[in-house]
């Protein structure tokens, strides 16, 4: 594999590996960016956040797998023992100072993003912060929160198996639809009546565990118009699948006249399709292994509606 | 040391009925242990085609919700503790010993025992599908309360039976991991130093560890969660003023780690095949040895990242994403390792080596989305979703079970006496790498998308990728037929294998295939290099070029 | 040439003439096995810290007069236990026999005691988190306290044995190792349960 001066080889090497290097920083671009369409539609303030961080993540792993693939596709073509050759290869043993830098290197890279994450996390925690108050605590029997940071509009989510139900306490409308009037922050108050749940919202980015004995208030501001999905994220039984409902967000004026017409309105059973698959299922002869049974469908002013189409 | 009585002469064929009773020799065992996890693989597997069968179309019309769920919670938990953490230990078995020039475990009735209790826990979860009520049904975390529920109020129900059932595994666990410690500390072959041993026994030290510190907590956990779902205590009930979230720190504290005592071993099979396939030293060993302490100590301290949702304080959040995130460094260590063994080298690409080459290139993609899971602000949107079962099967059948199979085809000459088909041994791995790509990666973007798991249904918006998921996971199912056909009919019928098929270097390949019983038996030989010393020309251990020749003679005899 | 054949430890009746491990195995199982104990006490610490009713009602407190006179006398049988092992290594079998019996009595006498506390309170074990943890964990140590008087009965039994310690004693010092242990683990459980409230 000799050619001319020891130099010239060093050069055309260095030459090519940087264009190959500057090949996979192309690509490595192109793929954060590309990642963004891999998420839903933003809808939070949130989400720019997460998926500005999810994109630097893409667009490095890009760089490292390539650069990775990169060097076994090379050995793969050019480093194959011929069709009977037994015999050994250089007994190279190792290389300290490599060593070293592809120690240094991963740390400062990780570390690096670490603290990219953590200022994201903080300005995550200043939208919503994701503490949790000990049920029966005295802040919370006061029916408050801390003062500093009590927010216009407080929901109560009530997580049950398998339904999801919100109460806007200061208006007295209950429904198992979730309205919300975009760039305004809300406050939700987490509670579950049974077992563990999962407040998740794809579209917001934001997902919150709702625990038994705890009530977890929780921030965030809706920044798009639309319709999205709430999924149960955190496995609470048999219809956990089931357990998902619609999140509308509106103009605050459209808002408004959604509730006040919902205040109108009389209690009625909300959505829950586990109540309705359970009905069908005690019908028939075998209908699988045991079950707790539903919670009866909380009764809401609003029960919104299962089938209209969803934006994310 | 008298020459003209070693090697030990081979042994008389063996008899297939040793494998059924309770032999005490370690070669034995391990093909126990091995035969029955693939036992159970296939019945994990089975389960898992009725997973994808039921997510091939959004609505949950395959089987029963109820049978869904317990279906997915059977599969994780088969898969793990019926099937990955008994062939690993069956490997151990194995390898331990005749890498290390020992003559069988410290305890070898110890070692028995360990073994048979994975029939009876096997049995155990297995039987739980046919009591009143089905099998436990809360996922292979068995998170409270939903899996105290206990709907039907009976003493002997399903998720009784898991938690006995995994209490039996840990037990048959610690017995493996002190035995296993013990020999590696007590009965290497004199000269073997702790630097001069192979790298397999460097991660297994470190695995056992691990095994050790972690599973104790999860016992405590469980114990506390029996006694909740069986005898009215409130450890983790809300309504007795227990904590839900207390069960999480117990169980991730131990199964967290417990990823490690899984990917650790594989790390060992990497860096015991790419020497032997680039004819070239492992790159680094030193490092590579010691990568693998760090990554026990910093793998004991990133559990949270489990539960990053679940109401963790801030804290808590960013201290544990910062030493998930550390965790890279060592891991990257190795895979930098094994591409510089690599490079140069002059490689042969035999099924075994196939198989490193695939579980690297998905490990090393699972790394990726291992520092994204490790990232909070993406965690609180992907965590719990299809994009963490992409993550880990990525490292579990792309990685660990890439690894696993490698190791098998490469040792099979070892401990069977015979060669495997090459032909199907390629077959088996093309049909692999395809069908764990094809299954395992549209989980990504399902997750990011905002698909949960653990559904047995799911917005339609979500079908295509699950669609191909599902396909993937069939061709999975059929990859394992060419497997099953090369082990069965090599170890019948297969060419003999001589002692050392692959060239390679290492005291396992100084011993006759398949060894005897007690291995070197008395006359263990002095090591008197570093492993992997190829190019170098030096000889492992002394009288080697003698020994070489006896094992030559008998074979030619034979 | 280096042989493979030891040369300074005991051997064992084993072939081969090969070191006994058992010392090892023990010691590397007993600290996995603090563990399981560490877990209870960290359970107990957490629901301690973060419950508002910790006590279930109609409960004050423990009794801890009782407890600590029995602390006293399990430390105690800590030193009888290493008094048996001196006189072992001089070869004073009946005075090791005879500490050996008094160690183990006076573990009886611990799990008496305990027995009796427990028949005495006003709360069992379903009364909340409190009674959770303290049965467990009071329970579970008792547990090890009876292994380890059984341990020390076949000890007792075996030191009848001619020839019983030609292959070393590793028995004897694994039951007293684990005795010590379980002694450890009670003095962080009486300040965990008891001092602490």
């Amino acid at each position: 594999m000799n050619s001319s001066a020891p130099s010239s080889i060093n050069r055309t090497a260095v030459l090519g590996l940087s264009i190959w290097v500057g090949v996979l920083v192309l690509l490595s671009h192109w793929m954060g960016r590309q990642a963004l369409h891999w998420l839903p539609v933003p809808a939070s303030n949130a989400a720019p956040l997460v998926d500005g961080l999810f994109s630097l993540e893409t667009a490095i792993g890009t760089f490292v797998f390539g650069a990775v693939l990169s060097v076994l596709v090379w050995v793969l073509l050019f480093n194959r023992a011929e069709k009977y050759d037994e015999s050994d290869a250089v007994p190279i043993e190792g290389n300290t100072r490599l060593e070293v830098i592809w120690t240094a290197i991963p740390l400062v890279l990780v570390m690096a993003i670490a603290v990219d994450a953590m200022r994201v996390n903080h300005r995550l925690g200043v939208l919503g912060p994701m503490e949790h108050i000990h049920a029966h605590s005295p802040i919370e029997m006061a029916g408050g929160y801390a003062a500093d940071r009590l927010p216009p509009e407080q929901i109560e989510v009530i997580a049950r198996q398998w339904s999801w139900e919100f109460r806007y306490s200061g208006r007295n409308v209950s429904s198992t639809e979730l309205h919300l009037p975009v760039n305004q922050p809300v406050s939700f108050r987490l509670s579950s009546d049974d077992v563990l749940h999962g407040f998740y919202i794809p579209a917001f980015r934001l997902k919150q565990d709702v625990i038994p004995g705890r009530a977890i208030d929780f921030n965030l501001t809706p920044t798009r118009e639309g319709r999205y999905r709430l999924r149960d994220s955190q496995f609470s039984g048999t219809w956990f699948a089931a357990n998902q409902a619609d999140v509308v967000v509106e103009s605050p004026e459209a808002h408004a006249a959604w509730l006040n017409q919902a205040a109108a309105q009389p209690l009625q059973s909300g959505l829950s399709l586990a109540v309705q698959e359970y009905t069908a299922r005690q019908q028939r002869p075998h209908p699988g292994w045991a079950t707790v049974p539903p919670a009866p469908p909380p009764q809401v002013n609003v029960p919104g509606s299962a089938d209209l189409p969803h934006d994310a | 040391m008298t020459i003209a009585t070693f090697p030990p002469e081979p042994p008389p064929p063996a008899n297939w009925s040793r494998y059924l009773g309770f032999s005490t020799d370690a070669k034995v065992i391990g093909i126990q242990y091995i035969v029955t996890a693939f036992f159970f693989f296939l019945i994990g597997g089975l389960l898992a085609m009725v997973i994808r069968g039921e997510l091939i179309t959004p609505a949950a019309d395959l089987v029963d919700r109820s049978v869904y769920n317990g279906i997915y919670t059977m599969h994780g938990t088969i898969m793990l503790f019926l099937f990955i953490f008994p062939v690993l230990n069956g490997l151990n078995n194995l390898l331990i010993p005749t890498m290390i020039g020992a003559p069988d475990m410290a305890f070898p009735r110890l070692n028995t025992a360990a073994f048979w209790l994975v029939p009876v826990f096997g049995l155990l979860l297995i039987g739980s599908f046919f009591v009143p009520g089905g099998p436990a049904a809360a996922g292979w975390w068995s998170y409270p309360p939903v899996s105290i529920q206990n709907p039907l109020g009976h003493l002997i129900n399903g998720e009784a039976m898991w938690i006995l059932a995994v209490a039996l595994s840990g037990v048959s666990s610690i017995m493996g991991a002190v035995n296993f410690v013990t020999t590696i500390l007590r009965m290497r072959a004199p000269g073997m130093t702790l630097f001069r041993m192979p790298v397999f026994c460097w991660t297994a030290l470190a695995a056992q560890s691990l095994q050790l510190i972690g599973l104790p907590a999860l016992t405590g956990g469980a114990v506390m969660l029996l006694m909740d779902l069986s005898f009215g205590t409130s450890f983790y009930r809300p309504e007795g003023g227990g904590d839900p979230v207390l069960y999480q720190h117990f169980f991730w504290f131990y199964s967290h780690p417990a990823v490690y005592v899984i990917i650790l071993p594989v790390f060992g099979i990497f860096s015991e095949l790419f020497p032997v396939y680039s004819r070239k030293p492992l790159f680094g060993y030193v490092y590579v040895a010691l990568a693998s302490f760090i990554i026990v100590g910093l793998g004991l301290i990133v559990w949270v990242h489990h539960m990053f949702p679940s109401g963790v304080a801030q804290w808590m959040r960013d201290l544990f994403m910062a030493t998930t995130m550390l965790i890279a460094v060592p891991t990257g260590v190795k895979v930098f390792a094994w591409l510089g063994t690599l490079w140069g080298g002059k490689l042969r690409l035999t099924t075994p080596m196939l198989f490193c080459i695939g579980g690297l290139v998905n490990f090393v993609f699972a790394g990726i989305t291992g520092v994204m899971l490790a990232t909070v602000p993406v965690d609180i949107h992907v965590s719990n979703t299809y994009f963490v079962v992409g993550h880990f099967h990525y490292v579990i059948y792309g990685a660990a079970v890439m690894g696993i199979f490698a190791a098998i085809y490469h040792w099979f000459p070892k401990f069977t006496g015979r060669m495997p088909y090459e032909g199907l041994g390629k077959l088996h791995c093309l049909l692999t790498f395809a069908g764990a790509n094809l299954n395992f990666l549209p989980m990504h973007p399902l997750g990011l998308m905002g698909m949960p798991r653990r559904v047995s249904s799911y917005d339609p918006e979500f079908a295509f990728w699950n669609v191909l998921a599902s396909l993937g996971a069939f061709l999975l199912g059929v990859s394992i037929i060419p497997f099953l056909l090369n082990m069965i009919s090599s170890w019948i019928r297969g060419p003999r294998a001589t002692h050392n098929p692959w060239n390679a270097i290492g005291l396992e390949w100084l011993l006759p295939s398949p060894p005897p019983e007690d291995n070197f038996g008395e006359e263990v030989p002095t090591v008197i290099s570093r492993p992997y010393g190829y190019g170098s020309g030096e000889p492992l251990v002394e009288h080697q070029v003698e020994i070489e020749r006896r094992l030559q003679l008998q074979e030619a005899a034979a | 040439m280096s042989s493979s054949l030891p040369v300074t430890a005991p051997q064992s009746d084993k072939p081969h003439g090969h070191i006994n491990h058992n010392l090892t195995g023990f010691i590397i199982f007993l600290c996995s096995e603090s563990v399981i104990f560490l877990a209870f006490f960290s359970g107990y610490a957490i629901l301690k810290t973060s419950a508002l009713d910790w006590l279930p009602p109609g409960v004050e407190g423990l009794e801890w007069r009782t407890p600590l006179l029995n602390t006293a006398v399990l430390i105690s049988s800590s030193g009888t236990i290493m008094l048996a092992e001196h006189y072992k290594a001089r070869d004073k079998l009946w005075l090791f026999r005879g500490f050996w019996l008094l160690t183990m009595l006076m573990g009886v006498y611990f799990l008496i005691g305990q027995a009796v506390e427990w028949h005495g309170l006003a709360f069992g074990f379903t009364a909340g988190t409190f009674g959770g943890t303290f049965y467990l964990l009071t329970g579970f140590h008792g547990l090890h306290v009876a292994t380890g008087i059984l341990l020390m009965t076949i000890m007792l039994i075996k030191s009848f044995i001619p020839g019983n310690y030609a292959g070393g004693e590793q028995g004897v010092q694994a039951t007293s190792l684990f005795w010590h242990f379980v002694d450890v683990i009670w003095i962080i459980l009486f300040v965990l349960i008891y001092v602490w409230q």
